[in-house]
């Protein structure tokens, strides 16, 4: 057998990039149209959902309060070569959902990633812009609460650092007329 | 503080620690001999380099003198056919500098394909051309490490592929090829009997199980009638009675039963179980 070309099919396979042939393997032809096969790729999203709950779980709360794990999950396996090293999945996640189309999940993905890097030692300053007031944001998030969808409007900055007290602060930033 | 399976034969009982847990690790370090740590789940992203935990190594080391460690990789893939991951080895390489292992082990499978991740672990093809690749790499590994190294049976998620080897019969030429020994996880066996039919009877018959050292015990759930790997549960009685079918047959081989458990399990298992599951153990393998 090819070794390489096996391997390669059943990657191909598990990523639902792979069309069968009449002329495949037998066995390739097998898995391909397992109850397995399905599965499989069921667990590998519910192994990204459970890591993604711990180690990025104010973002976690939000996409789960709108219904959006399972899009925002499925469509972050697709387009990146996760690694099986398990504390990369938030950093990649976080990075990802940095530059999502609503302002609010893009704000509290670069808040949890700028708090991550700086809990293990980053040296940096960050600043990341919020349009609507983060406490009660943040605090209902994390307490897996739900909060109200008209939260106030306004510009707000959250600086996260190593050197400030509690990791992070809160500044509201004067409005220049 | 050695248990016994029903028999003169001791076994240590070991468990997981994925470290940043200190409540747990203080109710389970008087109840275990083994801590089972894995490198890929205390590394850290800095600057978009994996290394070790800072902080989960001081945890390790503050240990050592209490428990013995042993490391057991997830990431190496044995079986990749363009070779394995020279990042587990890095990471590896950084904790046996710090800490003493008694031994290292990783599992029969593959977890990436020309670089890209599988984001699952699959069996090997049990063909001869599989078996002389894994052999080489083991004695690679062997030759670099002067530990023990032990490789474990890995859960089925698809149909096997028809090759040259029994399940058994592959393990069996692997270990007297390369001197290597096996952690047999009953477990993973439980889960391909309940999705494939596989026969463990007939497997353990023809396993040598003098060439076992070390026994997982886990549990997962049950999901659209597959029984799933997710090391989420406690241990059920019957993984527990095969356990101990495996410790009476090896001949004082099994020195080490570790139950396994991921960290997301914890919120929902609690730390007062996990213990007494480890109390449980000791006393299904005490006299």
């Amino acid at each position: 057998m090819d070794l390489a070309a096996h391997q390669r099919t059943l990657l191909a396979l598990f990523r639902s990039s792979y069309e069968v042939r009449p002329d495949d393997d037998p066995y390739i032809r097998k898995v391909a149209c397992s109850d397995d096969l399905k599965e499989a790729r069921g667990n590998i999203f519910l192994w990204r959902v459970w890591v993604l709950e711990r180690t990025a779980p104010l973002t976690f709360a939000l996409l789960k309060g709108r219904n959006l794990v399972r899009r925002t999950v499925c469509a972050f396996i697709k387009g990146h070569n996760i690694s099986p090293f398990r504390e990369t999945h938030a950093p990649a996640f976080l990075e990802a959902l940095s530059s999502h189309h609503e302002s609010l999940i893009a704000s509290v993905a670069q808040f949890e990633l700028a708090l991550l890097k700086v809990k293990q030692g980053d040296p940096g300053f960050h600043v990341v812009h919020w349009d609507i007031e983060p406490h009660a944001v943040l605090n209902n998030l994390a307490r897996r609460l739900p909060f109200d969808a008209e939260v106030p409007k306004g510009s707000y900055e959250i600086h996260i650092s190593r050197e400030l007290p509690s990791l992070f602060r809160i500044v509201r930033v004067a409005q220049m007329h | 503080m050695l248990a016994q399976a029903n028999t003169t034969i001791p076994v240590a009982i070991g468990t997981t620690y994925e470290g940043r847990d200190p409540k747990l690790l203080e109710r389970m370090l008087p109840l275990v001999d083994y801590i089972e740590v894995t490198p890929e789940t205390i590394a850290e992203v800095h600057d978009h380099k994996l290394a070790l935990s800072h902080d989960v190594m001081t945890e390790l080391k503050n240990i050592e003198k209490e428990t013995q460690i042993v490391v057991h990789g997830v990431g190496l893939s044995i079986g990749s056919h363009e070779g394995w991951s020279s990042n587990y080895f890095q990471l590896l390489d950084a904790l046996l500098e710090q800490i003493d292992v008694a031994w290292h082990s990783e599992h029969l499978g593959y977890t990436k394909v020309d670089g890209q991740h599988l984001g699952i672990m699959l069996a090997l093809p049990k063909t001869d051309q599989v078996l002389d690749m894994v052999c080489e790499r083991v004695i690679k590994i062997q030759e670099r490490y002067p530990l023990p190294f032990l490789l474990e049976n890995i859960v089925h998620v698809i149909p096997d592929f028809p090759g040259d080897y029994s399940e058994a019969g592959f393990l069996n030429a692997l270990v007297n090829r390369t001197g290597c020994r096996l952690i047999l996880d009953v477990y993973n066996l439980q889960c391909d009997e309940h999705n494939h039919g596989f026969d463990i009877s007939g497997f353990l018959n023809e396993i040598e199980l003098t060439k076992v050292r070390e026994l997982h015990v886990a549990c997962g759930v049950e999901h659209n009638g597959f029984l799933l790997d997710v090391h989420s549960k406690l241990t059920r009685s019957s993984t527990i009675r095969l356990a101990q079918n495996v410790v009476r047959r090896s001949e004082g081989s099994v020195e080490l039963l570790v139950y396994e458990f991921m960290p997301e399990a914890v919120p929902g298992l609690g730390r007062n179980a996990i213990a007494q599951e480890l109390r449980r153990l000791r006393l299904a393998f005490g006299d």
